[in-house]
């Protein structure tokens, strides 16, 4: 009732919390995208186990069996001393020649590691390299342990930054729902002074207040998924014609379901924690 | 039915009202007497707990008002009536949802509602102007409205602040008319007002204030 009494008010607040939580789901989506793509780079990093020379068959697989109980490990590759043979004979057809005359391959048998989709700590990936490079069966482990320390760095910083920067955007958000309410509660004084005169409890009075920053918060989340999808989809075409980042494109994806119900709902909050500081200044009693 | 025992009360370090005792029984009607600034629509808001004493005590309905929770103050107010000079009606709601308003904070049925709003309208003369809009009608409509509103709970208490003070000598009459029928009903009215025409026709108990001190009390006259 009263939001379609004040029209032009209600519209600002929605449109103002729009371009707070597009602002604010512009940099989610960065940080989701650049998440996925961080994720999907380090399921490419491997560990390589290098077993002793002299490893008996039923030794290997036991430790196959070891690794593969790791939380941290998606899957194994048993690349066998043949195989390694083979594979350089593939790589280097030229040079193939030179290992003419061996009798066995000079290629140590190796176990290649790929890691988990949820990305495990540098200190897990560490302990459980530790844990292999102490069992007496292993001649080596090799991994790019730089590569996955300045990964997991990156991920550091980027949770510390979409922290700082959601959290002042939120607050953002809160003070211009909590001003549009402000206003709302000025434009409508008398209206509140006629209930607090007939009996409305605080609650009675703020209930309607609260469902429109409600209101308002949701319509405002709408309207912004509705401009981060538009745009979004723009950004894709745009670049999908791109040679740098064009093969990149296919890998960029728009939230799923759950994560822009939540920014609906964080609309919501929004609305609501506004109405809520706005009325706890203005009518100064609390609820 | 409302007591004063020694009650003061300041507004920023001036004395708005001076050791005032008072005693109101069920069924008068008190009429609160005195230029502007003698400290009228204090003594009400004090009554109605908009504002708390700074010195003494006010029962109402063997009630403690001064240590009234801030809670319970709406449903204190709920058992009394409140007219005002400036009327305090929504503009774009209709009469009948004006004077249902109490009705709703109540959380009546809308049959009980429709009914009682009916009723209060009937009392003041306003049913046919049920689905006008509040904004529209004139000043003596709006009081007849807000009197309505005032009423349509059955308050034991009607409070009213200056009720006429907007209204020409006509409609001052018609109104102060209603107050005597309210009041003949058995609801206690107080009244603050300094218009003599009001004063005379009510014939109520006449309580005169000057800068917050009570100047004489002429007893019970309902």
């Amino acid at each position: 009732m009263s939001l379609r009494t004040h029209r032009a008010s209600t519209l600002i607040g929605i449109i103002t919390t729009a371009f707070t939580l597009t602002s604010f789901g512009t940099f989610l989506l960065l940080y989701y995208n650049v998440h996925n793509l961080i994720g999907r780079v380090q399921t490419n990093i491997q560990i390589i186990v290098y077993p002793k020379d002299a490893i008996e068959p039923q030794q290997l697989q036991g430790l196959q069996k070891a690794i593969q109980a790791d939380p941290a490990i998606d899957s194994l590759t048993l690349i066998s001393k043949n195989d390694a043979l083979q594979d350089f004979k593939k790589q280097f057809p030229d040079e193939a020649y030179l290992l003419e005359g061996l009798g066995t391959s000079p290629f140590p048998a190796s176990l290649v590691l790929k890691l988990a989709d949820s990305i495990p700590s540098t200190d897990a990936i560490s302990n459980l390299v530790h844990r292999l490079q102490q069992n007496p069966v292993v001649e080596r482990v090799r991994y790019n342990r730089d590569w996955i320390e300045r990964l997991t760095l990156v991920i550091t910083y980027m949770e510390i930054v979409a922290l700082i920067v959601g959290g002042v955007l939120a607050l953002a958000s809160i003070t211009i729902i909590a001003n549009t309410v402000q206003l709302a509660f000025y434009t409508r004084q008398e209206e509140i002074e006629i209930l607090r005169l007939i009996g409305g409890t605080n609650l009675f009075i703020s209930m309607p207040y609260l469902i429109e920053g409600a209101v308002i918060g949701g319509l405002g989340g709408t309207m912004a998924l509705g401009l981060l999808r538009g745009g979004f989809e723009f950004f894709k075409h745009k670049t999908h014609t791109l040679s740098v980042i064009g093969g990149f494109s296919s890998v960029f994806e728009f939230f799923p379901f759950s994560l822009s119900l939540l920014l609906i709902s964080t609309g919501i909050l929004l609305g609501c924690i506004g109405t809520l500081t706005s009325m706890y200044g203005w009518m100064r009693f609390r609820l | 039915m409302i007591q004063l025992f020694h009650v003061t009360k300041y507004y920023e370090g001036c004395l708005a009202l001076s050791d005032i005792s008072l005693r109101i029984e069920k069924g008068e009607c008190v009429l609160l007497t005195g230029p502007s600034g003698a400290g009228k629509t204090s003594l009400l808001k004090l009554i109605f707990g908009s504002e708390h004493p700074d010195d003494g005590q006010i029962l109402v309905q063997n009630r403690n008002i001064a240590r009234l929770r801030r809670a319970d103050v709406p449903y204190h107010r709920r058992t009394m009536g409140f007219v005002l000079q400036d009327f305090k009606l929504l503009p774009h709601r209709t009469v009948f949802e004006n004077v249902a308003l109490p009705l709703i904070i109540r959380g009546l049925s809308s049959f009980e509602s429709r009914r009682k709003v009916i009723e209060a309208l009937r009392a003041v003369g306003m049913e046919h102007k049920q689905t006008t809009h509040a904004g529209v009608l004139s000043a003596g409509e709006q009081q007849r409205a807000c009197i309505a509103r005032a009423i349509v709970n059955s308050p034991i208490i009607l409070l009213a602040d200056e009720p006429t003070g907007n209204l020409d000598p006509q409609l001052t009459t018609e109104i102060a008319e209603l107050f005597k029928a309210i009041n003949a009903r058995g609801t206690t009215v107080m009244m603050a007002t300094h218009n003599r025409q009001v004063v005379e026709q009510l014939k109520g108990r006449i309580v005169r204030l000057d800068c917050g001190h009570l100047l004489s009390d002429q007893g019970t006259c309902a």
